[in-house]
């Protein structure tokens, strides 16, 4: 081996491991679950690991890996199909797991709100708004138009003034979901 | 590499236009500050150790191979 290469692969390593905490951040973001996000990292180093050769030394690490995780994400999902299609019992379900892990009340309540929204306006906004990506990177891990993910991170925004500034059923803690069914129930 | 990931990473939210009426706080800072604090304090919680020994263990695997190839 080459001392190129040797070097080449120290700093795929390194750059590997100093992205993880971001993407594995992402993956709680993708997944609303730390244990299914740990698998989802997991599997995604994997991938990396067996596809290095295909990753061009000195372009961006960190958008090819999560293009790898959220491709990951998507086909698991596919596969096992939505898991659950009512929004409201995957909603309740989730976050009665670990609760605690989100420490600070605000930010169970931010968290909550972030799960309702579609994948695809979470994902843009986490990506632009909290990972660091440039709106065309974002555009280039998702596969499709800078516009696009333009737009949906300000649908993303907006939905998340609604469902945060109206202090609504988030407010009352374990028993979010069943709120949420009674304030639809007897809503308009 | 990484340094020009974060270029924006202060401007993305803060560059749009926001709607500012009067007598409110700004929704969108509040929206993007909080999302930030979310995912930092998921960041914060470092590299579980599950990922440290799947790595070395990665390592350890490829270098064996690398020896085997050489003889």
């Amino acid at each position: 081996m080459s001392n190129e290469a040797d070097t080449d692969d120290r700093i795929f390593k390194r750059d590997l491991l100093s992205s993880l905490p971001n993407l594995r951040a992402f993956a709680v973001s993708l997944t609303g679950r730390h244990d299914k996000a740990d698998d989802l990292v997991q599997d995604t180093i994997m991938k990396a690991w067996a596809n290095q050769k295909s990753f061009t030394a000195g372009t961006n690490m960190r958008a090819w890996l999560f293009t790898i995780l959220r491709n990951e994400f998507y086909s698991q999902m596919r596969k096992r199909g939505r898991e659950v299609q009512d929004t409201d019992g995957l909603f309740s379900e989730r976050f009665s797991v670990h609760p605690e892990q989100y420490g600070r009340l605000d930010l169970q309540d931010f968290r909550k709100a972030l799960d309702k929204l579609p994948d695809d306006q979470r994902e843009a906004i986490v990506l632009v708004g909290a990972a660091g990506f440039a709106y065309e990177e974002a555009a280039e891990i998702c596969g499709c138009a800078v516009g696009t993910i333009k737009s949906r991170v300000s649908r993303a925004r907006t939905r998340l003034q609604e469902l945060l500034g109206v202090s609504g059923e988030s407010d009352y803690g374990p028993d979010a979901g069943d709120a949420a069914i009674t304030a639809r129930a007897f809503g308009s | 590499m990484s340094e020009d990931l974060g270029k924006n990473n202060d401007m993305n939210l803060a560059a749009q236009p926001q709607e500012v009426r009067p007598g409110t706080a700004s929704p969108n800072a509040s929206i993007s500050r909080k999302l930030r604090e979310f995912y930092d304090a998921v960041q914060e919680e470092g590299i579980p150790d599950r990922f440290l020994d799947l790595l070395e263990r990665l390592d350890q695997a490829e270098k064996n191979a690398k020896s085997v190839d050489m003889k």
